[in-house]
């Protein structure tokens, strides 16, 4: 080597040594280490070891799969992830994997681009369902945290949509009767008075936010919300949301989540069923504080994600609503309910079957459309809406 | 099996590595020539089966083109068989599908449209065994009578599947008779961190911002559109010149040398020097195995312009069963011939800044032939780097090159010398070992951070 003559220290080795003492120190990690089933740091299941079959070899399936199985179970993994997404962030870029590292410790989305965009699809899936059923159908759509907030993106961002989106959604539902509740004015102010209408960490709208949107409602339906004194409002520190899970900004505070609590709402009165399947259990309250063991708490609300739920409230005497919705209403129902005797939640990530034989037989008096503009934006679910 | 992977770093290298060391230097041939194979046939274990029968036959071949030495005749019989199952084997997998589809243009032709999957690397290994019979032919190698050694240099796993394209002649003595010294072992970590960190750390990143800001197509503007394709000037370079020299490093790792396939090529003033410095091995065996072949410049004008045609049609359909390629191929032997007849005299007059932007103009308009299959998407994107109307640059252009601006930097600055140069002058002193190794923790950290996040880790040669 040409080298040789100049440096003869034994130091000279040292990539050499690095190099070897690393490939072998994480070769014989991963294969001595125990494997996890489950990340809480990045809410997903990992990949467990593939099926091996001649069939899955030949296919290319099997190595494939492997290959994943290595990265899900390499040793230190959550370094890693960390490790490169910070370093993705001080080389310049805004944030990492989809999420912007913004000011304030604000993990936010990027926006939905407008060519990916299924808003149209979307809403022509709700006017043409709400032809099909003879039931007053509203909508309510939350905007993006980083429309909101654009105080705390980073300089450099993407534009947010969401007026563009808007007003595809507010054309649509003008000329087909379908009242919609726009919440981005009384966002905007409630924003800039200090109010924190989304969490840092996570995509979700705050158990305040969704009390503001739930009093938007009300003014638009005519109905008294309960008045913010009447709550006692509980507090849970450690909230790690999903844009810290699929950011990796380890370093990142955690939110707080809270649980307004009326008083008035006790196993007594209340009553919330959760179907999925042929299966039904039965419970008498809307808070689920096993979830506050885990990393991300927003399944406190309702228990998280399920195809249909129904909450009876019979301190309330009338009205029987039915929500089709994300997850953004998992944290509002617990409001609706104090005006609401009964509602109904279809999620149709996971129930495939008819709506409106639900609403057939559900004898309702609103429905109502839920949805945070990312999700409306991109879900592809919608389209079992019949 | 691809180099920049968990799999590969992690699980295949330490156990090859242990193993090729353990074993007894006679035993370690054929056990380069078994790994060669499970990184071959990992993920498409089918082509194993392909790749042992181009052994045999060139190894069949090279016996009796040797055997035949004296007589001629029956040795070039058997170098011309050699060649056309060679070429075949590339005509089908790789060819078959576009000339069906080509031909089924033609009125009264309606042939069956073939899908056949490309055998990864074919287009490498093909002309490496090529090479071989040559070689021998010409009596520039000697003949490997030892089958299992000559497997090892049909698959060698480092330049398996994205070259360099080794010609046998450079190798036939290291095969039988090389000699791993730690100081080679030790240049080749060092080569293996210089490719990995390109093709991870500057490729992959290049290639994201290239698909973010060709996505938004129109709305780009023409700087918007420059600097897209620049970033994919970018991407195909550190991308390619990494694979070759991780390949050149872990060949060193096993006591080989391999000659360098890339010097600097964007630094270039002319698209002569371009391609004596890009991808050399390609043109090297184009050049001595073709060119000259064909007469060179030895037969007068006329048919040198011709050999060149031919070269650069066949260099350009190399590298991709698709028009584009063909266009991108004579596009260069168009503009080497007006170099070379007309051009070059006034091209030397002119201030070397002028030379460096008319070559980089010339190459960054080349690669857009060569990305854009499509020929509507070509034509779309080609009219956007000249059409003043769509503004200078869009919004979301603008934002995608702020945030990947450091690594655009670094990418420049990396495709010159400089670096090098910088090196080349500390190295003598005694504590160079401290910023090599603080290099490589580095590179390690970073990639092994990128490859288990699973970040966009592209491999672009399936169309070789």
């Amino acid at each position: 080597m040409d080298n040789t003559k100049e440096n003869k220290s034994i130091l000279r080795f040292g990539p050499l040594v690095l190099f070897v003492g690393f490939i072998f120190t994480f070769c014989i990690l991963f294969i001595i280490m125990p494997k996890s089933d489950y990340s809480s740091t990045e809410k997903r299941y990992l990949e467990q070891f593939p099926e091996f079959s001649f069939e899955t070899l030949f296919s290319g399936e099997f190595t494939e799969n492997f290959e994943t199985y290595l990265a899900d179970q390499f040793y230190g993994r959550n370094f890693w992830k960390g490790l490169n997404s910070y370093y993705n962030l001080y080389i310049g870029h805004n944030g990492a994997d989809g999420v912007y590292n913004g000011k304030d410790g604000y993990l936010i989305n990027v926006p939905v681009e407008e060519k990916n965009s299924k808003v149209q699809n979307n809403i022509n899936t709700v006017v043409k369902f709400s032809k099909s059923i003879d039931v007053p159908v509203s909508v309510e759509i939350v905007p993006s945290t980083g429309y909101i907030m654009s105080d705390k993106l980073p300089v450099n961002h993407f534009n947010y949509n969401d007026d563009i989106y808007f007003n595809q959604i507010i054309n649509a539902c003008s000329t087909n009767n379908i009242e919609f509740i726009d919440l981005r004015e009384r966002f905007k102010k409630s924003s800039s008075d200090g109010i924190q209408l989304y969490y840092k960490t996570d995509h979700h709208w705050t158990t305040q936010g969704a009390y503001e949107g739930y009093k938007q409602l009300c003014d638009k339906w005519g109905i008294t919300p309960t008045s913010e004194e009447k709550f006692n409002i509980e507090t849970y520190d450690d909230f790690y949301g999903t844009t810290y899970s699929t950011s990796g900004f380890w370093f990142t505070d955690p939110d707080k989540v809270q649980v307004w609590n009326n008083p008035d709402d006790t196993e007594k009165n209340i009553t919330l069923e959760i179907v999925e399947g042929d299966t039904q259990q039965t419970y008498h309250n809307m808070y689920f504080f096993n979830h506050l063991e885990e990393d991300d708490k927003y399944p406190i609300f309702l228990d998280g994600n399920h195809p249909i739920e129904h909450i009876t409230n019979t301190n309330v005497k009338t009205g029987n609503l039915l929500i089709i919705k994300d997850s953004f209403s998992h944290c509002f129902a617990p409001f609706a309910a104090d005006n609401f005797n009964s509602i109904t939640l279809v999620d149709l990530r996971y129930y495939k079957g008819s709506v409106s034989e639900i609403v057939k037989k559900g004898n309702f008096d609103k429905v109502l459309v839920l949805y945070g503009i990312d999700n409306f934006a991109t879900d592809t679910d919608l389209a079992w809406l019949k | 099996m691809v180099f920049s992977s968990i799999i590969f770093l992690f699980m295949y290298l330490p156990f090859v590595l242990l193993v090729y060391y353990i074993v007894p230097r006679k035993f370690r041939n054929l056990f380069l020539f078994i790994v060669n194979l499970i990184f071959y046939g990992w993920g498409e274990p089918v082509f194993v089966l392909l790749m042992l029968f181009s052994t045999a036959v060139d190894y069949t071949h090279g016996y009796f083109i040797d055997k035949y030495r004296d007589n001629k005749r029956k040795a070039k019989v058997f170098l011309i068989s050699s060649v056309v199952i060679n070429l075949s084997l590339l005509g089908f997998f790789k060819y078959a599908g576009f000339i069906t589809n080509t031909l089924n243009v033609l009125p009264f032709v309606n042939l069956p449209v073939l899908t056949i999957p490309l055998p990864i690397g074919i287009s490498f290994y093909t002309f490496q065994t090529m090479s071989y019979s040559i070689d021998v032919y010409r009596g520039d190698a000697p003949v490997q009578k030892n089958i299992i050694t000559f497997g090892t240099y049909v698959a060698l796993f480092p330049q398996l599947i994205a070259g360099p394209i080794v010609r046998y002649k450079d190798v036939a003595y290291q095969l039988d008779h090389r000699k791993e010294t730690l100081d080679q072992v030790t240049h080749g970590v060092k080569l293996f961190m210089v490719g990995l960190g390109k093709k991870v750390l500057i490729a992959n990143q290049m290639g994201a911002m290239w698909d973010a800001i060709r996505e938004t197509g129109q709305a780009n503007g023409v700087l918007g559109s420059w600097i897209g394709i620049a970033a994919y000037t970018f991407q195909i370079y550190f991308d390619f010149s990494g694979y070759s020299d991780m390949a050149c490093g872990l060949g060193n790792m096993f006591g080989f040398e391999f000659l360098k396939n890339f010097n600097y090529p964007y630094i270039s003033k002319t698209i002569t020097e371009f391609w004596r410095r890009w991808h050399i091995s390609l043109s090297t065996w184009f050049r001595e195995y073709v060119y000259i072949p064909l007469g060179g410049n030895r037969k007068g004008v006329k048919r040198q312009i011709f050999n060149l045609l031919v070269v650069w049609f066949l260099t350009g359909f190399w590298h991709g069963a698709a028009y584009n390629f063909i266009l991108w191929g004579l596009y260069y032997g168009i503009i080497l011939i007006i170099e070379k007849f007309i051009l070059m005299k006034w091209l030397e007059k002119l201030p070397s800044a002028v030379q460096h932007i008319y070559t980089l103009f010339i190459v960054m308009i080349g690669w857009t032939l060569f990305y854009f299959e499509d020929m509507g998407q070509l034509m779309s994107y080609l009219a956007g780097m000249f059409d003043f109307t769509q503004g200078i640059i869009g919004q979301e252009a603008l934002s995608i090159t702020i945030s990947y601006l450091p690594l655009f930097i670094i990418a420049a600055l990396a495709s010159t010398p400089l670096g090098a140069k910088l090196y080349e002058k500390v190295k003598s002193g005694g504590f160079i070992w401290i910023p090599e190794t603080a290099y490589c923790a580095v590179v390690l950290l970073l990639c092994t951070a990128s490859l288990v996040n699973q970040s966009y880790n592209p491999f672009l040669y399936f169309r070789f």
